[in-house]
């Protein structure tokens, strides 16, 4: 009944936190070897969907299969599959970069030797290698970023999911997690992530999900979505936004010449 | 410099609430001739500001709601006991009244120097960086943050109990009017004086490193609870007024000494005295307008870091590679590098030696060796208690693991790896306690069963702290104070965790502990292996327990604090 050449595929996933539903039954597809945006407003419920996906928040209803395997019902099989960036990015802060990296690897069963040549690798392309031995709690944003992704990527995960990976990332650091990520998808792994810079979606993706207010509005590759638009008025569109005004009623003293 | 002389400006529209609270200062016309409302600021304004600040806290959040009106009520209740203290003092011969007001002067004022160290940020008009960008003068700042200072209930409750000294001490009218002026005086130092701390700490405790240094500090506080109580145990009062008045009039020359002496003359010296405090507070408050001032232009030095040694340790070395040894080298960079981690680590090991300490000083009905066992059996709930929170200082951070984990085997590997970790620190720390307990005991011998009876007792903690673990798990703040040890609302979670986690093991160790203490010693050989099984059990449920739950888990450990 799967259809095996999707990465990931949601059947009415829902959850509702007290009275307000955060995900009202969304059928999320991701064919495999995708660079797939997951857009939508704040509040959408993209971060809900991530953790739904990648095992760390419980679905009250709803089917999620990654290469055809269920996350809650195999999840041995799912979870050496997939990598996670989380959002808000908390990670062992009282571990340095090289640590983090190393103790990750050997939760994964990965061989100390292996571990320790990837890691040495992976900071060095990401930029990290001077910071190596400093503690992740004295990183800054797009350095945390940099060793998620780091962590992420040790174990050569099939299926990468990163929520906000580009959010308070300078552009020297963006750059970097961008050319890592398109090397990653060319070897045909797939990567999703959420993001409300619709620019970057337009640039890196092919495959477009939209979500707004608990729901998937638009999905399908980057051209069938936006219709001629730019992503970003086609997003406008999409989510409703945009017809209410412009902003000019209203401030009338903002940019006035009185003191 | 902070700022140019130029008001803040308000919405006379009255748009926002924020805005409408610029309203009326100090006096003074307006002098932006467009009249777009720009008023002086005055302390005024900042009593308005902690006011709604205390306001909107609290603001659609009943735990905060009930937390403040505990608060007020046990400011009440202080404030008037603490008056009511005060005033009985009269009934006391002079010579004590005065030495007792001397002494409570001295707690009052310390109280208000570390007090608000300790619970930096909990306040957000403490902090002067918040307030650097507004177009405000140094001395505008420092009036007006005196003025929020002074608004509260705990500066209101200060007041009341230090002017309870008046209807205490003062003898006759002029006791009286040198009592208010001493008592104004007492409490401007209280605030004057935290505030100079704080202000000219606030660079350091915006660092990574300083608010570490400062965690540790809560253990001082810890100790100094538990400091009166040793000292009675140790029966060293002797005569408690021959105490008092030694601690008296060591403190006679200090300034709240002067300022409870001053009220209790009256005289001429009294007048003096008022005169020496006037002008030390005057002093402070220009050394807090200096540090104020600095503090303001003073770059944020948070960002800088230094390098970890990138060791390996001696327990990854011996451990085969994989999850067990990942799990126990990060929680022994825990124990040793996260300040709630030390902060935990210092404070059961302290809190045990105390105990041996002060049981092993009280003249039991009969000496034998339950004198060395009971104190490193109460040292092994403690340590153990280490663990029943396992997951509670990773907090979000666990997704890492879980993300991993695909089976109950997995989550019992990782509870054996923080298990191992514990036990590294652990049963080294029983083995020096047993053999200190002993000494003290009057038998060194009696430190073998006493050993192994404790490590025993470790074992069954760690199985019944892998069952609260997961059953009942809860969130460590990131920054510790000396009050709260959950996020709030998860004060009774984590209290049922740490009762439960002790009364399950006190319950669970009676089968080695009690034959011990009836002197069937061959049971000590069975301590070990059982404090083992239990804690293979405690695990072995709690894996499966955490596996199907784990979500919950890391739910429970995350809420913001």
């Amino acid at each position: 009944m799967t259809d095996i050449t999707d990465a990931v595929r949601t059947q009415g996933l829902f959850k509702r936190f007290g009275q307000q539903v955060a995900v009202g039954g969304v059928d999320l597809v991701v064919p495999r070897g995708s660079f797939a945006g997951l857009v939508g407003p704040n509040g959408a419920g993209k971060t809900t969907t991530l953790s739904m996906v990648t095992g760390l928040l419980r679905p009250d209803a709803g089917l999620i299969r990654i290469d055809g395997a269920d996350v809650w019902r195999d999840p041995v099989a799912v979870k050496a599959r997939i990598g996670v960036l989380p959002e808000g990015l908390r990670l062992f802060e009282r571990l340095s970069g090289r640590e983090l990296l190393s103790y990750n690897g050997q939760l994964r069963g990965i061989p100390k030797a292996e571990v320790e040549r990837r890691a040495e690798e992976l900071l060095r392309v990401m930029d990290l290698a001077d910071s190596a031995d400093k503690l992740v709690v004295d990183y800054s944003t797009g350095m945390r970023k940099k060793i998620g992704l780091a962590a992420a990527l040790l174990h050569n995960p099939k299926v990468l999911f990163l929520d906000e990976p580009f959010e308070g990332v300078d552009p020297v650091s963006a750059n970097t997690l961008v050319e890592v990520l398109r090397r990653y998808t060319a070897s045909g792994a797939t990567v999703v992530f959420s993001s409300h810079v619709m620019d970057l979606v337009e640039r890196l993706c092919d495959w477009v999900s939209v979500m707004s207010r608990g729901q998937i509005v638009a999905q399908g590759p980057l051209e069938e979505v936006r219709g001629g638009r730019s992503l970003n008025e086609a997003f406008l569109g999409l989510v409703g936004a945009g017809a209410n005004g412009n902003g000019e009623e209203g401030l009338s003293w903002l940019g006035a010449t009185s003191a | 410099m902070a700022g140019s002389d130029l008001g803040m400006s308000a919405d006379t529209a009255g748009t926002g609430p924020a805005a409408g609270t610029a309203g009326t200062g100090s006096g003074g016309p307006p002098r932006d001739p467009a009249g777009a409302g720009t008023a002086r600021v005055g302390p005024r304004l900042f009593v308005r500001l902690k006011l709604r600040l205390i306001a909107g806290n609290l603001r659609g959040d009943t735990t905060r709601l009930l937390g403040f009106v505990f608060t007020v009520l046990a400011a009440l209740v202080v404030a008037s006991f603490g008056f009511l203290l005060m005033a009985m003092l009269r009934m006391a011969p002079a010579g004590v009244a005065a030495d007792v007001g001397t002494v409570l002067f001295t707690v009052l004022l310390l109280g208000w120097t570390l007090v608000p160290l300790l619970a930096f940020g909990l306040d957000d008009t403490l902090d002067p960086s918040r307030l650097a960008l507004l177009p405000l003068r140094t001395r505008q700042l420092a009036t007006g943050m005196f003025a929020s200072s002074v608004t509260g209930v705990w500066p209101l409750a200060t007041l009341v109990v230090t002017s309870g000294a008046i209807a205490g001490l003062a003898r006759g009218l002029g006791g009286v009017l040198v009592g208010v002026v001493a008592v104004l005086l007492q409490f401007t130092l209280c605030i004057v004086v935290s505030r100079l701390v704080t202000t000219s700490l606030s660079g350091i405790l915006r660092t990574r490193r300083g608010r570490d240094v400062l965690a540790i500090s809560v253990i001082f506080v810890i100790l100094g609870a538990q400091l009166p109580n040793l000292l009675l145990n140790r029966g060293l009062t002797g005569d408690p007024l021959v105490m008092l008045d030694g601690v008296a009039s060591a403190l006679r020359w200090t300034p709240p000494g002067m300022a409870a002496h001053a009220i209790a003359d009256g005289g001429p010296a009294a007048l003096a005295e008022l005169a020496f405090l006037a002008a030390l507070a005057v002093v402070l408050g220009w050394l807090w307008i200096v540090a104020l001032r600095r503090s303001l232009v003073t770059a944020d030095a948070s960002t800088e870091a230094a390098s970890v040694r990138n060791s390996r340790g001696l327990l990854a070395r011996l451990l085969p590679d994989g999850q067990l040894a990942a799990v126990a080298t990060k929680e022994l960079r825990y124990a040793r590098r996260d300040p709630r981690g030390r902060v935990g680590w210092f404070a059961a090991l302290a809190v045990t030696g105390i105990m041996a300490f002060s049981l092993g000083g009280q003249e039991g009905p009969s000496p034998g060796p339950a004198l060395a066992i009971g104190p490193a059996c109460i040292g092994a709930l403690m340590i153990g208690l280490q663990a029943c929170n396992s997951f509670g200082i990773d907090g979000r951070s666990l997704w890492m693991n879980s993300v991993v984990y695909g089976t109950a085997r997995d989550w019992r590997t990782d509870l054996a790896g923080r298990h191992l970790a514990v036990a590294t620190i652990g049963v080294p720390a029983l083995g020096l306690l047993s053999l200190v307990a002993g000494l003290i005991a009057g038998n060194a011998a009696w430190a073998v069963p006493a050993m192994f009876t404790a490590w025993g007792v470790l074992g069954v903690g760690l199985g019944m702290g892998a069952l609260t673990s997961v059953l009942l798990p809860y969130t460590v703040p990131e920054r510790l104070n000396a009050f709260t040890g959950a996020a709030p609302g998860q004060g009774g979670v984590a209290f049922l965790a740490s009762f439960g986690a002790m009364i399950g093991t006190g319950l669970l160790a009676l089968p080695v502990v009690l034959p011990m203490l009836f002197g069937l010693d061959w049971v000590v050989a069975l301590a070990a292996p059982y404090g083992v099984l239990v804690s293979w059990g405690g695990r072995r449920i709690a894996g499966n327990l955490g596996f199907a739950r784990y979500p919950e888990i890391l739910g429970a450990i995350s809420k913001a604090t």
